[in-house]
Parts: structure tokens; sequence; C-alpha cells
């Protein structure tokens, strides 16, 4: 007991200590917030390592204003509970800028303490609209939203001059969201959904649902969620003889999916942000990557290695680390950045992003479809 | 007829999946028999069953041995030899010493033990989903070739053939053998059994010991079919096999498989003809339902109150 | 004998090898497309090695170490000491209490926003873990699906205030009063089952409550959650930045001071400690009146109580019903704190949680689910890099606690119990 109480004295003198050295110090904390466990923990890897480069190389080059970024990071699972308590985390660490979080299922109940707290939040990788649709002056993305991917997808898929085309999607913010676009734009399009159907995340065993899709009898399904479950699911159909085309948004096109559906992930379709790893004025970054023995090429490396950039531009910018500044600073200008000219509006979304639809392959490349 | 071949569709789909819960039933409904408490860990035991065989899939993989019939075997003795050995470790540390005890005592160890082993797997595996080779790949088809055809995977026809093949061993080792007639007469009565000179302590482990191996079973046929494994799966799976435990009427062996194949049906028409969502709504409301009506399941014999 | 304990100890030893060695010594590792297999650190295997020859020194010479280890004295000095007189021991325990509310309710004016925080948290989960006390400790009823209760509350809560804009303390005793209601429904028909399976059945109830609210997409939100629950205000006064509701005034600008987050965070706690305080009073009252009594005999010995013209339902059912009444309490404070809910809050390893400070308190006594409640959520807190062993040792204390010391760490004290075998 007695040990107890003093660990508690301790601890809580400690957090004192962090919450005034926030303010003080000459170092600028940037809080990234992401799965590091979990089922999507592949994707918090790509954030992770995409914004530790950038904060590194920010550091090589003398900081942000002489002062130095520190990381401190969290880990939300990907589960909107954990979000918040990380959130919460943050805020008593001191924490006034954060990359994060990645799921939008995370993202959405976080930006609500962020804005409430003053803290500035960029997220790489969630693209449900309703996260800057609430007015909030601190919330950016340096990625696209889900109405400009659903419709890329939609079109892809009714271009395909399709029969019947299901939708299934995991019932998150994201994939239900990116999943009702998909069918807007096909409905637009003239063409006919013959089945539009939740799952439930983390469920494995989908016989039934392959079942229900051959019954169908359609030739293209849109899954909108993650890959694990969709990999299962492409998994499944090749046993039960299902021979339509599958696609999916960002969130299934990474390697993981292979290790799941084997060859049964040739000639999945992906939308994904372009590859910017690919460009010619980022090969200076991706050697970096490289020489760190990391890989560079997956979707949110490089939009969460920009959101760190974006914030130390918007910080120098402004000439202060006051939340509220930085977010006019990062209104008001455009930058040159490893994904291309950012431009902010009023709600925080990039002027413009552009999604491609790539053909996925069972060796885990994928090459891009006209 | 395409509504017909849809319904046999989903009936096999359901069998496979309810022959496999009948395999971990079987762990549930030999423990509750015998000593009369829910072995929370249970499920956990089959993650772990299931982790082995892949570990050792891939070893094997590793080291150039690309026939079938080897890996499946080498996976399959690998991963009973690992969950028995963590079945019969988890009732001598965990339920021994507390049995006996009041009612609630046993079962609290049992979710202690439950949560520990998922935490063990997790902190040493990680919890990632990891894709389980396919292995058996193929089928036969049914119906015309331009409209639905109906389709059982030779992995489906392995999963029934197995399930048969163990159901039929088991049931002719407690028929049979000495510590099969053991069982038997613990399960009837323990303190008696124990006064006739049969080592209770012995039986009860081994009935660990079977429990387990058939749930490593379950594990490695069910990674290969639905295709991917992580440290949580076992507790939903070990629920859905103790309600198949207590829809045969627990303690029973038949019951069992019984109650499985039932529990896996229901599953599979519930998100065949309504909704993939709601059958885990279906299977834990058909539990409640059982436990409140028919205590006894559907094979299970009435137990009388003792005071 | 030697010999026999030598096959013993090299048969745990080889046993503890067979369950650690091919779990911990090979990691599955995603290489590109395929999966591959990893040989651990050494380290790990060389800790597994280790732990088989200590597994197999201990059995070799397990007589010995039992036999010393009962010669030890106790590890814990009070346990042989005399109980204290009755009365003399509750008004220790009064003033002790008063105490530490008086003490509790100054602290938090002193320590950082953190500190606060996870107080709150805190007395959250005591709340939770007296009212569970209720149903397992005092009436002896197995409840693994009590987290339903709190997610019942807090989505009353959430949901009235998404859909009517109620405020927190209109949703407070309405969310209470609607898990009670819950309870009452529920307990009705499952409460003449025997323990183990009433256990089942709750854990079924549990886990259907968290599917449907998973599920009911469109009222719920499924797996998305409710954002945007409001603050307690504090007559009329919103402790935000600015101001959400019409007719509020902010609680900065009323009172002419800067703005700060902290404000929201004492006030919410201070809310919390109060709520927390009134379940504690409560209870220790119930447990004093006649139904308390009825709890603990129906505990004891359910046939002798039901001779004694006790009603079996009437005595579980009340006991269940207010369990659930204070955990729908505790989910409406949760709702407000965290200012949004999902499903993945309400899974059963939060029941297991509660159940495991109920138990780790010991089982009816309101001190000791105190304490417990405070251990088990700050200790992590406090050791954070040892985070991701939490759960690890979680379970395990869980196991050990009901080997070593299935009364709990201040067992209750009035009526003397000591689990034993049914027959």
């Amino acid at each position: 007991m007695k040990t107890s109480v003093k660990k508690l004295v301790t601890a809580v003198s400690a957090s004192v200590a962090l919450m005034g050295a926030g303010h003080a110090a000459a170092e600028i904390k940037i809080g990234i917030a992401g799965p590091v466990t979990g089922p999507v923990a592949q994707y918090g890897d790509m954030q992770f390592s995409g914004a530790r480069m950038a904060i590194e190389r920010i550091n090589a080059d003398g900081g942000v204003n002489g002062e130095m970024l520190e990381a401190v990071e969290v880990d939300d699972v990907c589960d909107p509970k954990q979000a918040v308590t990380v959130a919460n985390r943050l805020v008593n660490d001191g924490v006034r800028f954060v990359v994060g979080h990645l799921c939008s299922s995370s993202t959405q109940p976080a930006s609500d303490i962020y804005e409430d707290e003053g803290i500035l939040m960029v997220t790489p990788a969630s693209t449900s609209p309703d996260i800057t649709e609430r007015g909030y002056e601190l919330v950016f993305r340096t990625i696209g939203l889900d109405s400009m991917q659903g419709p890329v997808a939609g079109n892809h898929i009714s271009s395909l001059n399709p029969e019947r085309v299901a939708i299934v999607h995991d019932k998150q913010q994201y994939g239900e969201g990116i999943a009702t676009a998909v069918r807007d734009t096909l409905k637009d399009a003239g063409v006919e959904v013959a089945l539009f159907e939740g799952i439930t995340a983390g469920d494995k065993d989908f016989s039934s649902l392959v079942t229900k899709l051959k019954q169908a009898d359609v030739d293209y399904v849109y899954y909108g969620g993650y890959h694990p479950e969709l990999g299962l699911i492409l998994r499944q159909a090749r046993q039960a003889d299902l021979d339509a085309i599958f696609m999916g948004p960002e969130g299934v096109g990474n390697k993981d999916i292979n290790t799941i559906a084997g060859d049964a992930a040739e000639g999945l379709l992906v939308t994904l942000p372009p590859a910017f790893d690919e460009k010619a004025e980022n090969q200076d970054l991706v050697k970096a990557f490289q020489d760190k023995g990391e890989d560079p090429s997956g979707p949110f490396v490089l939009t969460s290695y920009t959101a760190v950039q974006l914030i130390a531009e918007g910080i120098e910018q402004a000439g202060s680390t006051e939340p509220f500044d930085v977010a006019a600073a990062l209104r008001s200008a455009s930058f040159n950045t490893p994904i291309g000219t950012v431009e902010y509006d009023e709600k925080g979304d990039m002027k413009s992003f552009e999604f491609v639809v790539y053909e996925w392959h069972s060796d885990g490349s994928k090459t891009p479809v006209n | 007829m395409q509504d017909l071949l849809y319904f046999f569709q989903q009936l096999i789909n359901g069998l496979t999946i309810g022959s496999t819960y009948a395999l971990i039933a079987i762990g549930y409904t030999m423990v509750y028999g015998i000593i009369g408490m829910i072995n929370f860990a249970h499920g956990e035991i089959y993650m772990i069953g299931a982790y082995t065989a892949l570990i050792a899939i891939t070893g094997l993989a590793a080291l150039g041995i690309a026939w079938l019939p080897v890996i499946l075997i080498v996976a399959l003795v690998c991963a009973m030899i690992v969950s028995s050995s963590m079945g019969w470790a988890v009732e001598r540390v965990a339920y021994r010493p507390v049995r006996g005890r009041h009612r609630l005592i046993p079962l609290i160890s049992a979710i202690g033990m439950s949560i520990f082993l998922q935490n063990y797997v997790h902190l040493a595996q990680g919890s990632r989903n990891i894709g389980f080779p396919a292995l058996i790949e193929g089928g036969f088809r049914f119906g015309s070739a331009d409209s639905f055809q109906t389709s059982i995977s030779y992995m489906q026809i392995t999963i029934f053939i197995t399930t048969l093949v163990c159901m039929t061993l088991l049931s002719l080792f407690i028929s049979r053998s000495r510590i099969g007639r053991a069982c038997r007469a613990v399960s009837q009565d323990l303190g008696m059994a124990n006064l006739l000179g049969i080592d209770t302590n012995r039986i009860i482990s081994a009935t660990f010991i079977i429990g387990a191996a058939l749930a490593a079973v379950a594990g490695l046929f069910l990674g290969m079919y639905y295709g991917s494994i992580d440290p949580l799966f076992g507790f939903i799976a070990g629920l859905k096999a103790f309600t198949a435990a207590v829809l045969g009427g627990i303690g029973s062996i038949p019951g069992a498989m019984l109650g499985g194949l039932i529990l896996g049906v229901a599953e599979s028409m519930t998100s065949g003809y309504l909704s993939g969502e709601y059958k885990d709504v279906v299977s834990f409301g058909l539990l409640i339902l059982i436990l409140l009506f028919k205590p006894t399941g559907l094979l299970g014999k009435p137990e009388v109150e003792k005071i | 004998m030697a010999a026999h304990n030598l096959k013993h100890a090299l048969f745990c030893a080889i046993v503890t090898l067979v369950i650690a060695y091919p779990i911990l010594g090979f990691n599955l590792v995603a290489s590109g497309t395929d999966i591959i297999l990893e040989g651990a650190k050494t380290r790990t295997v060389i800790l597994v090695l280790l732990a088989a020859v200590a597994v197999f020194l201990f059995q070799l010479f397990r007589d010995n170490v039992m036999a010393l280890l009962g010669k030890a004295p106790a590890l814990n000095p009070l346990a042989n000491r005399q109980p204290m007189e009755q009365g003399k021991r509750l008004k220790l325990e009064s003033i002790v209490l008063t105490l530490i509310i008086v003490g509790a309710l100054f602290w938090p004016f002193f320590v950082s926003r953190g500190a606060v925080d996870l107080a709150t948290l805190v007395l959250i989960y005591i709340m939770l873990a007296l009212g569970l006390n209720v149903v397992v400790g005092l009436a002896g009823l197995l409840d693994l699906g009590y987290v339903a209760f709190y997610a019942v509350g807090a989505y009353t809560f959430a949901l009235l205030s998404q859909y009517y804009g109620f405020s927190f303390w209109l949703a407070l005793p309405l969310g209470a009063l609607l898990a009670a209601l819950f309870g009452l429904v529920l307990g009705f028909p499952v409460l003449r089952l025997r323990g183990d399976y009433l256990a089942i059945v709750t854990l079924g109830f549990g886990e259907i409550i968290r599917i449907l609210l998973n599920n009911m997409t469109s009222l719920t939100g499924g797996p998305n959650g409710i954002g945007g629950i409001p603050d307690p205000t504090l007559f009329g006064m919103e402790f935000g930045r600015r101001v959400k509701e019409e007719g509020n005034t902010s609680f900065h600008e009323t009172l002419g001071i800067a703005y700060s987050s902290e404000h929201k965070v004492i006030f919410l706690y201070l809310i919390a400690l109060v709520l927390a305080v009134i379940t504690a009073l409560v209870i220790r009252r119930l447990m004093r009146m006649p139904v308390g009594r009825a709890w603990e005999a129906l505990r004891e010995d359910e046939i002798a109580a039901r001779s004694l013209g006790l009603s079996r339902t009437a005595v579980k059912l009340s006991a269940f019903t207010i369990g659930a009444f204070f955990a729908g309490f505790a989910g409406t404070v949760f709702a407000s704190k965290q200012g949004f809910i999902s499903p993945e809050s309400f899974v059963f390893l939060e029941s297991a949680i509660i159940l495991a400070i109920v138990v780790l308190g010991g089982m009816g006594s309101q001190i000791g689910v105190i304490l417990a409640a405070i251990a088990v959520t700050t200790l992590p807190e406090l050791a954070r890099e040892f985070s991701e062993y939490r759960m690890l040792i979680f379970g395990a204390a869980m196991v050990l606690m009901m080997v070593w010391r299935p009364q709990g760490l201040l067992p209750m004290r009035r009526t003397h119990i000591e689990l034993k075998a049914q027959e």
C-alpha cells in the first residue's frame, strides 16, 4: 500500500512536470496516433514509418524555428473506444499537434476531443467526409474523401458494363461510407445493385455470404472495409466457385491480403492514392526509406510524411506553436509536398486529390488500370 | 430447383461449421459431465491448436516438404500434442486446486485462464490476422452450369469425414476401453468411483487431454477452411461450441454432435435467408431458450437437484 | 518416492517445454505475400528453457518447498490478528471513509488533468464494482453479462441526447431506471437457473445486447458508436470552449475566468465522486436492511433460506435489479466523460474486469472492492511500459486469487463466509 501511494505521487508529479514542459521547453510534441496492434496494424506501420521519417529529417535540418520535433506515439487499435482513450492521453501529455488517426471511425470521436482541447489534427488516412463536415477549425487531412474515391470506383465498375453488382461493407464509418458512395454512383449510372449487405468486422465464416452472392449471380462485388475480411471473402469465394470480380478501397490494398487470400487475390481491383513513391521528385526520399529498410510504397506512408511536414511548415509560417494560428496558416497558403501541391479549403480538406484504380496481383504487386 | 440448390448449399455450409463446433463441444461436454464445471479456457485451447498447426505447416514448408498427407498428419499430431499438454497443464494449474470449492470459484478461475491464454498467444504471435494456407482445394459441383450450382469442396468433405472418424473413435474409446469405462463411472459418481479404486485425478486429466486433442483437430481444419487465424477467434468459437454442448444435452457425446450440427445449420440459414449480422444473436438466443426451457438439452439426462 | 518424484518432475518439465516452445519459440511473420517462420530471440528461448528447469526443480523438491513455505511466516501480517470489536470497527471504518471522501473532494485542485481524468474512471469502476458486488458478492449470483446494463445506461443517455436533446441531469436517473428495468425483465426468467447456467445465460444476454447495438446501425450508429455526447452542465453553464446548447451560458465566461479544459475534468470528477459516494452509502444501507440479509442468506444456503419463507425470486430479483440500476448510473457518467460510446466499450472482457475487481476485493466487502477498483484501474496506467502485459497478468492474477485466496484481499467480515463444496 505504502509503495503504491508513493508510486502514485511520483507518477502524478511526473505528469505535472511533463505538462509544464510541453509549453516551455524547446521541443514541439507531435502525437502520432494509429493502430500499432490489432487487425489493421499494417496500416499503422505505414503511418508510423512515414511520420517518423519526416520528424527525423526535419530535426536533422535544424527543426522548426529552432525547436526540435518529438514524437509521442500512441496505439488506438483502430477502435473508436481506444481512440478516445489515447486522445485524452495525448491531451494529458501536453501534445498540441497530432498526426492521426487512421481509421475514420477512430478519427471521428478523437477529433471531438482535439477540437475541444485546441489540438491540431492532420489525418493521413481517414477518408470519411463526415470528419470535416462539422465546421471544426483544427481538423485537416492529407488524403482525399470517400466522396472522391467512391465515384472513381463506381464509374470504373459501370464502365465495365456489369449486369449485376453486389456491395458488401463492414458497417464501419469508412466501409459503409464508401460502399454507400459507390452504390449511389452505380445507381446514377443505371447499374443494378443486386445486394447491399453489411458483415461484422472480425467474423471469419463468410460461406453463407458467398453462397448468397452466387445466388444473386453478380459479376462484380464491391467491398467497403479492410483487408482481413475481404481476404477471407475472396478465398471462400474461390472455394465455392464464385467467379465475380472483386473491388475494394485503399483499406484492402496491402500485401497482407495475399497472405490470407493467396491466389484468390489475383485480379482484385483497388482504388488507391497514386503511387507517390514512383514520382521522380520523391526518389531522394524513397531512398531514405529504403536505407532504413522500410517500404515507402504503402498508401499511407507519404501521406503521413506530408502530415508532419505540413504541421512543421504551418508552425514556421505562423511563427507560433498556437494550433489556431497554425490552422490559419495552413488554410492560407499552398505547400509543396511529396504528395503534390497541397491547398486547403475552409473545411480542412485538400482542394484536389486523385484516386487511381489498380489491379492487384497474387504476388502483392499492383498495376494501374486505365 | 434453384432455390432448392441454394438451400442445399447453405445446409452444407452449416453442416461443415457445425461439425467443427461439435469437435470443440466434446471438450466442454466431457469436462462438464465429469466435474460439473464449464471449462471457459477451452476455446483458447482450440485457438492454440490452430496456431500450432500453422506453425508446423509453415515449418514443413520451410523444410521443403510438400506432400499433402505428411503435412496434414504432422500438423495434426503437433497441434494435438501441444493442445493436449495445454489442456492437461490448465487443469493441473487452474482447476485441480479449486476443485470441490464453491461453484463460482472454478468458473472465475477458468475465465482468468482464458484471458491469460488469449494474451499469451497475443504477446507471442501478435494480434494480426495470419493467413492459413488452404492446402486442400477444388470440389464437386451439382446443377447445370448456367445457373446456381451447389458446390461441395474437398475441404468440406475432409472436415465431415474427420469429424465422423473422431466421433466414432471417441465413442468406441468411451464404450470399450478401460479408461473409457472409468470415465463413465466417474461421470456418474465421482466419489463412488474413487472408492472403487479408480484414480479419478487421472481420469479427469484424461478428459481434458481428449477434449483438447479434438479441439486441436477442429483448430487445424477451421483454420484451413476459414483462411486466417488471430488470438481472439477462440473465444467466440468456444462460446458457440458450448452452446452446441448445452443444446445437445451437456454430458452427452452424441448430444454434442447433434447440437453442433443444429447450431451450424441454424447459423448458416440465418445468414442465408436473413442477414449474417444476426447469426450470433440466433445462436445465443438459442442457448438462452434451451437453458430456460430444457436445461437438460436434447439428449441429456434429467438431473435431480441434490440436497 | 524419489524415483516417482523424478519421473513426475521430468514429465512436468517436458510439458512446460511442449506448451511454451512452439508458441513462444517460433514467430509467424508475413514476408511479402508469404507467411514464414522465424526463430524467436535467444532471450525468449533461454527463458523458456529456464522455465522448464524451474518447473522441474519445483516438482522434484515439491514436498520440501511446500514444507518450507508452510513454515515461513504468513505473508500477510494481519492474517492472524483478532477481528476487531464490531462497534469499534464500524466507527473506525466511518472515520476512515469520511477522511477519504474529504480528501477526494479537494485533491483534484492540486494535481494534473491526467490524474483527475484517471480518477474519474476509477470512480466509474467503483460504481460498477459496487453494483456487481451486490449481485455476485452478496446475493451469490454469478452475472457475466453485467456490462449489458452499463451499456443500457450509456446508450440511454447517448440516444436521448442525440435524438431529443436530453441533458445529463435528466438522463442520469432515466438511464439508471431503464437499466434497472432491463435487469428486472431479464432477471425474471433467468434467475431460477442454477449458478453456472445463470452465468452462461447472462453472458449470452450481454453478448446479444452488444451485437444488437452493433447491428442496429440506423439507431445506434453500429460499430461507429455515438459521438458528441454533451458534458454535464452546472446550473445551465457549459464547460466547453463554445456553448453548444442554446440558452446555456459558458462556465468560464459567466465567472469571468480564462477557459481551461481542466474545469470540465474536475467538474466531471466531482459528479462521479458524489455519485460513487451515493452508491456506496445506499448499498451499505441496503446491506443492513432485511433485504440485504436475505441476499446473504440465500447465497449461503438457498434451501435453508427458502424453508424460512424467503421468496427466492423476489430476493434474487431485487439484487439483480439494484445491481443493474447502479450499472446504468455508471454508464451515464461514462458516456458523459468519454463524449463518445461504441459497442466496443461493452465487450465481455469489461464484465470480466468488473468481476475481477469484485473477486479481488473480496466478494461482499465494500472497502475491499473500492481498493481493488483503484488498484486494477490505476496500476496499468502507472506502469505503462508494461501495459501490454496488463491483461496477461490480469488473467494470471484471477487464477492465482482463486487458488490461493478465493476470499479476496479484504474479505467481508460481518458474516464470516467460507466458500465450501456444494454437495
